[in-house]
C-alpha cells in the first residue's frame, strides 16, 4: 500500500521569524522544520506501516530547496522516499496554486491513502487538502483521531463536540488528521545518521508539465494587503496575600469583567 | 623440610589440601576473566603514580571506609588483622620458610615480634568480628541485607582465625610458653591441668581446622561477595581518573557498534571488574537520594545484577580451559553462554523506571570504598535506551525537541536570551558587539548566562545579580547573548548523546570564534561548568571554565567587592545547599563558605549532608524536565533537611536547585513560609555597599516559571 504524506515545511515559531518583501516569509531569518500537524500525520503513516505489511510511505512538499535539512527527520523517523516539488516560480503560490502542483505531482505517483495535517502553523488557511483532494476526486475525511484501513477503505475515529464518530471511505483517499493522535516517535541515532546523506526527489515545475507563468504569485487568487503585529501582552497581575483575602480579589476581578455569568 | 612443623603429624597433607585450593581458586578467577574477554574495552592504565597512590589511600589506608567511623574502624582492623595473621598461615604453606627467615638475625626477636603481634591481631579481628555479627543480626543498618554469605563470610573468617589462636593456646598448654604469644600464653594457664592426650587432640584438632577452613575459604572467594579481598586492589587501581563528571566519549559515526550500553558485553571490561569487586555493604543505595524517596532505583543492586549476568555468561565455560585439540577431539564447548551476553540489562540487573530515577547526582560513587562508576554504566543504559530503542519518558520529547530547535530545553525564543539585562543600571554587551566595536582584547572575562538564568523568571534575578556584583568589582565582560546555546548537559545526561554533541559543536565553534580558549569563562551553574569544564575537552573545546563562587569569592578577598559593614541588627541565619555538580563532582565547597563567612550579616548553619556528601535537590541528570511520579520528592526530603537548621534562607549556587528548593519551600506549607531560596551572588549583590546593589538582585517574590 502506498501512503503519501503531504509535509510543509513551515519556520520554527523561535520569535525570530519576520517578513520580507511583499510580507512574505523571510527564509533566511528561518529554521525550517516540519509543519507539526503534519508530523501527527507521518506518525499515523508510521503505524499503519508497523501493523500492516508492505506500507511504503512518501512524504510530498512543495517549497523552497532550504526546506530540506529540516524535512529529512521524517526520513529519520522511518519515512521510505521523500518528494520535494521545488521551483523559483512557484514563489508567493496561493492555496489553490499549490493544491494545483500537489494535484500534478500526486498525479504522477501511484497512491492507496494521502495524509496531512488538519492545517500548517503558518498559512492556516486548512484548505490545501481539501483543494487537492477536490482536484484528485477522491474522498476526503477531516481531523481524524485513529485511522485503519482494510478491505479496500479508510476508517476514520474522530473527535466531535459531542462525542466521537467513526467514517469509512473507499481507498484511494485523502485523511487530515489532529493531534488526538500523538506525537511523533522521536528518530533513533542510526535513522539520524542514515537520513543525514539522503537527498529527496526533487521535481520541477517542467517536470510536472505546468508552465512557470501559470504558478506561483503570479496566478495568485489571493494577495496579502497587510500586516500588523498583535498588541503586546499586558504584564500579568499577581495577587498575593492571604488566601481568603486572594480569593475575594480573584472573584472580583472575574466578576468585573463578566468572564463568568 | 617439615621442621618447624614436626610435631603436626600428616603434616605434608597441607600442600595438596592449600595448594589445590589455591589451584581452584586461580583456574576460577580465570573463568571470570574469560568474560571479561567478552566486553568491550577500557584502558585504565595511564597515570601509574596516581593510581599506585590511590592504592596507598583507599585500599591500605581505606579512607573512604572511614565516612562511617565505626564501620571504618572495623574494617580496618580486620583488613589489617587478617594480614599480619596470613604471615602465619603462609608461613604453614610454605613449610616454615618465613619463621626460618625472620627468626635468623637478632636471635628470633623479630619472629617474637611478628608471633606478639599475631597474637594481637587475632583478638583485634575477633573483636572486630563480633561487633561486625551485631551489626548484621542486632542493630542492623539499613543499608546492609542479612544475607546467608554475609554469615557465612564472618563464620570462616572467625574459625580462621580461632583455630589458629586457640591451636597456639592448646600448644602452649602442652609444651610450655611460646615466645611472643601474649595472649595464645595466657589463654594456656587454665588449660595446664588438663590431660596432656587431650591437649595434643585438642591441638591437632584446631591445628588441621585452621588448614580446612583456609582451604575453604579460599574456595569458597571466586563465587561470594567477598571477592572483594582479591579485587578491590584491582579496581582501585585502575579506576576512573578522569574527571568525574566527565562522560565517556562516544563515536556516533561508529555505525557498526551498539550505541550505548545493552548487554553486559557493551560494557567496558572495567565495569564487570566494578560488579566483582561490589562487597554489597551498600553505601551507595544508602546515599541514593532516588532510593530514599522510594524510588525503584538500587545503585547496589544494578552493581550486583551486573555482575551476575557476568556470572551467567560463564555458565558453559569449564573451569579448565580446554584445548583446541580437545574441543575437537571430543566436541566439548568451551564457549560463553551466548544467550546470557545477550540479556539486556534493562530489567535484568535494574527496572526500566530505575534508569530514569537517577539523578546522575554521584552521590553513589562518593560513597562507594572500591571506587565503582555507578553513574557512567546507567548513563550507557540511557544512551542505548535514547539512540537505538528511542524507549524514554514521554516529556523528554519536548526537552529533546527544544534543546534542538532553539537551543534549550524550556523552548524558549532565542530572541529572549538578554531579557534578563533589562533596567539593569549599566550595560550588558556581547562578544559579538565588543568584536564589532574591536574592544573585545578589553575582555576580562565572558559570563556564560546558561538556559535557566536567561529564561526561568526566578533564575534571571541571579543573572542581574552576578553582573551586579561584576560591574561593581570593575570586571570589564561579556555575554554571548543569542549565540550561546544550552551546553548540552542535561541531553547528555539523559542520554542523547546526539543533540548534546551538536549542541556543543556549536558552543565551541562560538566560544573558539571570540577567542575564549584564552580567556576566562565564568558561569553561575554548575552544570555548564562542569560540561564546559569537563567534557568539551572530548570534543575539542579547551576552555578556562570557573563558577561564579569562585570567582565572587577571589574579588571578595582581592578587596574589589565594597560590604557594608555590619549593622546592629540581628544575623540573618542561613544555610547552604551544596550542588552536585559543583560540590561533589568537582570539589568546589570551600569557596561559597568563604563569601558567606566574609558577610557580617550572614551567619551559616550547615546541614548534616553537605560538601561532598550533600545531597541532590533532585533536579541532576536531566530529571529537571521529568516528572517525578514515583515515591516521595526529592527536593521536599532536601527542603525537609534545610529547614531542620531553622535558616531563614536556603543559599543555593546552581539554577536548578534554586527551582527545586523554592518549589521544596512552597511545598513545606507553614514551615517553609518566611524561609526564602536565594542564591550566592544575590546574598553578596545584597551586601554590597555601592548602589549598584539596588538592581533589583534582592527581591525574590513574583511570578514563577517552568
Amino acid at each position: 500500500m502506498q501512503v503519501v504524506v503531504l509535509t510543509k515545511s513551515v519556520p520554527n515559531t523561535t520569535g525570530d521569524e519576520g517578513l520580507g518583501p511583499a510580507f512574505r516569509l523571510d527564509r533566511n531569518a528561518i529554521d525550517p522544520i516540519i509543519n507539526p500537524n503534519d508530523e501527527y500525520a507521518i506518525e499515523v503513516a508510521l503505524r499503519l506501516a508497523e501493523t500492516q505489511p508492505g506500507v511504503q510511505i512518501t512524504m510530498l512538499t512543495m517549497g523552497p530547496a532550504a526546506a530540506w535539512p529540516g524535512l529529512s527527520k521524517g526520513l529519520a523517523v522511518g519515512v521510505h522516499n521523500a518528494i520535494l516539488v521545488s521551483d523559483p516560480a512557484l514563489e508567493g503560490s496561493c492555496a489553490l496554486g499549490t493544491a494545483n502542483t500537489l494535484a500534478a505531482a500526486l498525479r504522477r505517483i501511484t497512491f492507496d491513502l494521502i495524509l496531512a495535517g488538519a492545517d500548517t502553523s503558518d498559512g492556516r488557511a486548512g484548505i490545501v487538502g481539501a483543494a487537492v483532494a477536490t482536484l484528485l476526486g477522491i474522498p476526503f475525511i477531516t481531523h481524524a483521531g485513529t485511522l485503519a484501513v482494510g478491505n479496500g477503505a479508510v476508517q476514520v475515529r474522530r473527535l466531535r463536540d459531542d462525542g466521537h464518530e467513526r467514517l469509512e471511505a473507499p481507498l484511494p483517499a485523502f485523511v487530515s488528521v489532529t493531534q488526538e493522535v500523538g506525537d511523533l516517535r522521536y528518530p533513533s541515532l542510526r535513522g539520524i545518521m542514515g537520513s543525514r546523506s539522503r537527498k529527496p526527489t526533487t521535481w520541477s515545475l517542467g517536470d510536472l508539465g505546468i508552465e512557470p507563468a501559470d504558478a506561483g504569485g503570479a496566478r495568485a487568487t489571493t494577495i496579502v494587503l497587510d500586516v500588523e503585529p498583535p498588541q503586546p501582552r499586558l504584564p500579568a497581575r499577581i495577587v498575593a496575600g492571604e488566601p481568603g483575602a486572594v480569593v475575594g480579589e480573584i472573584v472580583e476581578f472575574i466578576a468585573e469583567r463578566r468572564i463568568v455569568s | 623440610m617439615n621442621g618447624a612443623y614436626a610435631d603436626v603429624p600428616g603434616y605434608l597433607l597441607v600442600f595438596p589440601v592449600v595448594y589445590g585450593a589455591v589451584a581452584y581458586f586461580a583456574l576460577a578467577m580465570a573463568r571470570h576473566l574469560r568474560v571479561f574477554a567478552a566486553a568491550g574495552p577500557s584502558n585504565p592504565f595511564a597515570s601509574v603514580p596516581r593510581r599506585a597512590w590511590g592504592l596507598i589511600v583507599y585500599a591500605l589506608a581505606q579512607a573512604k571506609m572511614f565516612k562511617d567511623a565505626r564501620a571504618g574502624l572495623m574494617h580496618f582492623t580486620i583488613f589489617w588483622g587478617f594480614i599480619a595473621l596470613t604471615i602465619g598461615t603462609a608461613d604453614i604453606i610454605m613449610g616454615g620458610l618465613i619463621q626460618a627467615v625472620v627468626a635468623w638475625p637478632l636471635d628470633g626477636a623479630l619472629w617474637t615480634a611478628v608471633t606478639a603481634l599475631q597474637n594481637v591481631a587475632a583478638v583485634g579481628v575477633l573483636l572486630a568480628l563480633g561487633y561486625a555479627a551485631w551489626r548484621r543480626l542486632v542493630s542492623r543498618p539499613r543499608r546492609l541485607a542479612l544475607t546467608r554469605g554475609a554469615l557465612i563470610i564472618l563464620g570462616l573468617i572467625g574459625g580462621v582465625v580461632g583455630t589458629e589462636l586457640l591451636a597456639m593456646a592448646l600448644e602452649a598448654a602442652r609444651s610450655g610458653d611460646r615466645a611472643g604469644a601474649v595472649v595464645a600464653n595466657a589463654l594456656a594457664v587454665p588449660l595446664r591441668g588438663l590431660d596432656p592426650r587431650l591437649l595434643e587432640v585438642g591441638f591437632l584438632t584446631c591445628w588441621w581446622a585452621h588448614i580446612a577452613l583456609v582451604a575453604a575459604f579460599i574456595c569458597y572467594l571466586p563465587g561470594s561477595k567477598h571477592l572483594h579481598i582479591a579485587t578491590s586492589f584491582f579496581n582501585i587501581y585502575l579506576r576512573k581518573l578522569a574527571p568525574r563528571g566527565e562522560l565517556p566519549a562516544m563515536d556516533l559515526e561508529a555505525e557498526s557498534q551498539t550505541f550505548g550500553v545493552r548487554t553486559i558485553a557493551d560494557l567496558g571490561w572495567k565495569d564487570l571488574l566494578d560488579g566483582f569487586t561490589c562487597t554489597e555493604c551498600g553505601r551507595c543505595t544508602e546515599a541514593c537520594p532516588a532510593n530514599a524517596t522510594g524510588k525503584s532505583l538500587d545503585p547496589r543492586a544494578m552493581i550486583m545484577g551486573i555482575r551476575h549476568l557476568a556470572v551467567d555468561a560463564e555458565r558453559g565455560l569449564n573451569l579448565i580451559p580446554n584445548s583446541p585439540l580437545v574441543r575437537d577431539a571430543y566436541g566439548l564447548d568451551d564457549r560463553l553462554a551466548p544467550a546470557a551476553l545477550a540479556v539486556p540489562i534493562v530489567d535484568a540487573a535494574i527496572p526500566y523506571d530505575a534508569v530514569w530515577d537517577c539523578v546522575t547526582c554521584g552521590a553513589c560513587v562518593e560513597a562507594c570504598p572500591v571506587l565503582i562508576e555507578h553513574v557512567d554504566k546507567i548513563v550507557g543504559l540511557r544512551r542505548n535506551l535514547v539512540l537505538e530503542e528511542t524507549r524514554f519518558p514521554p516529556e523528554l520529547n519536548g526537552a529533546f525537541r527544544n534543546m534542538e530547535q532553539v537551543g534549550n530545553p524550556w523552548g524558549s525564543p532565542r530572541a529572549d536570551r538578554m531579557d534578563w539585562t533589562k533596567d539593569l543600571p549599566f550595560p550588558v554587551p556581547t562578544a559579538a558587539e565588543l568584536a564589532r566595536a574591536g574592544t573585545l582584547d578589553s575582555l576580562d572575562v565572558l559570563y556564560w548566562v546558561g538556559c535557566a538564568a536567561s529564561f526561568d523568571e526566578r533564575n534571571r534575578k541571579v543573572a542581574r545579580a552576578v553582573a551586579t556584583c561584576l560591574s561593581a568589582a570593575g570586571v570589564r565582560f561579556a555575554v554571548l547573548g543569542q549565540e550561546e546555546s544550552c551546553t548540552g548537559d542535561p541531553a547528555r545526561r539523559m542520554g542523547n548523546e546526539y543533540v548534546f554533541q551538536v549542541l556543543a559543536a556549536g558552543n565551541i565553534e562560538t566560544l573558539k570564534r571570540y577567542g575564549m580558549e584564552k580567556r576566562t569563562i565564568i558561569t553561575a551553574c554548575p552544570h555548564c561548568f562542569n560540561t564546559i569544564g569537563n567534557e568539551y575537552g572530548q570534543l575539542g573545546g579547551t576552555f578556562e571554565i570557573v563558577h561564579h563562587s569562585v570567582y565572587l569569592q577571589g574579588l571578595l578577598a582581592a578587596g574589589r567587592l565594597p560590604i557594608a559593614a555590619d549593622g546592629d541588627g540581628p544575623k540573618r541565619a542561613v544555610t547552604l545547599h551544596d550542588s552536585c555538580y559543583l560540590a561533589r563532582y568537582n570539589a568546589i565547597v570551600a569557596e561559597p563558605r568563604e563569601v558567606l563567612r566574609q558577610l557580617p550579616v550572614i551567619e551559616l548553619r550547615e546541614m548534616e549532608k553537605r560538601e561532598r556528601s550533600t545531597f541532590c535537590c533532585g533536579a541532576g541528570g536531566g530529571r529537571m524536565w521529568m516528572e517525578e511520579s514515583r515515591g516521595t520528592r526529592i527536593n521536599e526530603e532536601r527542603t525537609r533537611q534545610a529547614l531542620a537548621t531553622g535558616a531563614q534562607a536556603v543559599v543555593t549556587e546552581c539554577p536548578f536547585c534554586m527551582t527545586m528548593i523554592r518549589d521544596g519551600l512552597s511545598a513545606a506549607g507553614d514551615r517553609g513560609a518566611g524561609v526564602q531560596a536565594i542564591d550566592l551572588a544575590e546574598v553578596l549583590a545584597a551586601s554590597l555597599l555601592a548602589p549598584a546593589a539596588a538592581a533589583g538582585a534582592t527581591q525574590t517574590s513574583g511570578p514563577r516559571q517552568g
